[in-house]
């Protein structure tokens, strides 16, 4: 149980991770310099 | 402090300084695939891992790919390093100890360290990791994840030098050629020049020595009685440790094969291990600045940068060395000569002996512990638990500097550039002018991500030692009570978002409140500060390159590095001077004035 509690806690970790980089991109074609 | 000592400290930076071109330019011409003298034995073998990934090594990525790509290395590599270790007793290989699995919340927190380049241990590797583990699940991050943070560094400095470009180079490249050019070659010579100075590299089950003198050891019983055993052998582990040793320091991992780290005798034998491990701690990051100044086509700026970071760490290893230097006050009036008589005794032999290896001694202990966290390697040969108030200190803050003194393999760099960004800015503000870095305009986006890189840190830090400090769970763990105590929590989490992972030992991290929050510092502390940092990148990378004018802040004399260095000390000072006053400069204060924790 604890094996799939943390294999999901890494994911899920990794995905808030991508969706940073996605709002991150967001943020620079929104104020960007160059977007 | 001895003439001795310094000369030692002198000869260590001297090596550095000398490395420092060579090396750089070294990597300089890996990363920009030029021709090197390994090329006839390494092309080969990176054109067969790029046909057996299906990479194609031709094709560049925007900042946006670089991140994802090495998100998603990241969490491939956490997770077979979790299965190694929960699995490792059941695989019949390499485990002549026959050691159990790892526990799930020890694998998952000793992954994430391992995969962050933090390299935090909550245990005792010799009782805990099999051989398999610590090769298969430990090293290979070692290896991994200092290739990932050149990799970064790298894709920043090329954010740096391109005009219009949208892209930062080819993750997978970049982390194949470090990893093949410069990580692998250097420890193979490294490795054996460790096993010619008495370091092991077997796979032979531990040895039992008979002991020559039979030992009393006291326990408490489970009946909460003193138990007292007599002790008359003593087991020595064994394994492949020179070969991690080696990949241990140069990519500023820090993880020791043994629980003792650097202060074990198979880990560090000698002085001049010792020496060749600080060194090997400097070594890529001090290069990365000549590569820095090859790679933008400004040399001077490179340099410019390596002046910042030396006099920064010659700040923080003349304060260890004198604070070390010092016999702790309370011990003043008791017996100095160095007898058996008592730990009181031989702690306060010419200055403060706690917690260091006699065959170091204090100069060489202090050294040890400013490069170990001017990094973010964490390797320790000396206890910083044991240091004096403001010697403790000094790791402590190098550590919330954010590493950037020389600091871990790229990830160095890519935090000091992020403080370069951020002092052009503030020079331009200074002047009025809208700042340019190297040509380029410095702009919203940028301090905004910049900041936000900035921020990220400390919130992280305090935030988690806050709480530590509120609840029992937190508190449970600490030894010593009072500012001791707090400096504890403090440098716990200190250490596992600055991917440091040395430990101030004193604090029972094998908790599932610290395992479960650590590796969320550690997480956070690597990835959440990256994607910022490579976001400032990309958006530097797109930018047109304007030529210099009368108006342009130079960024590679002697007025730029000052400004660095106050911008790193005043951001470092804001941010954490308070907690820091609460602990070790209360602790010092108090210890001053006759109280102990």
């Amino acid at each position: 149980m604890s094996d799939i509690a943390f294999l999901a806690a890494s994911i899920v970790f990794f995905v808030v991770a991508v969706l940073y980089v996605h709002g991150c991109r967001r943020l620079m074609k929104g104020g960007g310099d160059n977007a | 402090m001895t003439s001795n000592g310094w000369l030692q400290i002198a000869v260590f930076f001297v090596l550095v300084l000398l490395a420092a071109k060579p090396m750089g330019l070294y990597m300089a011409r890996v990363y920009e695939r030029k021709k090197t003298w390994l090329d006839p034995v390494l092309v080969p073998v990176e054109k067969l891992l790029y046909k057996v990934t299906g990479v194609d090594s031709e094709t560049e990525m925007r900042w946006t790919e670089y991140a994802v790509s090495m998100l998603v290395f990241s969490l491939a590599t956490l997770l077979l390093t979790y299965a190694v270790e929960r699995l490792q007793h059941a695989i019949p290989l390499w485990n002549p100890q026959h050691l159990a699995a790892v526990e799930p919340y020890l694998a998952w927190s000793t992954a994430g360290s391992f995969t962050t380049n933090t390299n935090w241990q909550a245990y005792v590797p010799e009782t805990t990791m099999s051989y398999l583990t610590q090769m298969f699940g430990l090293a290979t991050h070692n290896f991994w994840s200092a290739a990932v943070g050149m990799a970064l560094a790298i894709a920043f400095i090329r954010g740096i030098a391109r005009r219009e470009a949208r892209t930062l180079g080819n993750f997978w490249v970049d982390l194949t050629r470090g990893t093949l050019w410069v990580l692998v070659p250097m420890c193979l010579v490294y490795a054996l020049a460790l096993v010619s100075q008495g370091a092991i590299q077997n796979f032979k089950p531990y040895d039992t020595a008979t002991l020559v003198e039979k030992q009393n050891v006291t326990t408490t019983g489970t009946d909460g009685k003193p138990v007292t055993t007599a002790v008359i052998t003593q087991t020595i582990a064994q394994g492949p440790l020179a070969s991690q040793e080696a990949i241990k320091m140069l990519g500023t991992n820090g993880g020791g094969f043994m629980n003792a780290n650097s202060a074990h005798p198979f880990e560090n034998p000698t002085p001049l291990t010792n020496l060749m491990e600080m060194f090997s701690i400097f070594v890529i990051p001090g290069g990365l600045c000549v590569t820095l100044g090859t790679m933008t086509g400004s040399k001077g700026h490179g340099w410019a940068v390596f002046a910042a970071m030396s006099i920064l760490w010659f700040a923080g290893v003349a304060t260890c060395y004198w604070a070390e230097a010092q016999p702790n006050p309370l011990l003043k009036g008791v017996d100095q000569t160095v007898t058996q008589t008592g730990p009181a005794a031989a702690s306060s032999s010419g200055g403060n002996m706690e917690g260091k290896e006699v065959r170091f001694g204090i100069a060489n202990s202090a050294l040890f512990a400013t490069v170990t966290t001017d990094a973010s390697c964490g390797a320790v040969n000396s206890m910083h638990d044991s240091f004096m108030p403001l010697g403790g200190m000094v790791p402590l803050a190098n550590i919330m500097m954010g590493e950037i003194i020389f600091g871990g393999v790229g990830a160095g760099m890519y935090g000091m550039l992020i403080f370069v960004v951020v002092s052009v800015f503030i020079a331009g503000l200074m002047v009025g002018r809208t700042p340019e870095y190297l040509g380029k305009k410095v702009e919203a986006y940028d301090v905004q991500l910049s900041m936000l890189y900035l921020l990220i840190f400390p919130l992280i830090i305090l935030g988690f030692a806050a709480l530590s400090v509120l609840l029992p769970a937190g508190l449970a763990s600490i030894s010593n009570k009072g500012p001791h105590g707090l400096t504890q929590i403090l440098y716990a989490y200190t250490s596992a978002v600055g991917n440091n992972g040395s430990a101030f030992a004193g604090l029972n991290a094998n908790t599932h409140w610290y395992l479960i929050t650590q590796g969320i510092a550690m997480l956070g502390g690597r990835f959440l500060m990256i994607v910022p940092m490579l976001a400032v990148a990309g958006n530097l990378a797109t930018k047109k390159i304007s030529p210099p004018s009368v108006g342009t802040f130079p960024v590679n004399g002697t007025l730029f590095t000052v400004l660095l260095v106050g911008v790193i000390l005043i951001v470092g000072a804001l941010t954490f001077f308070p907690a820091l006053s609460l602990g070790p400069v209360l602790e010092h204060l108090l210890l001053r004035a006759g109280s102990a924790f």
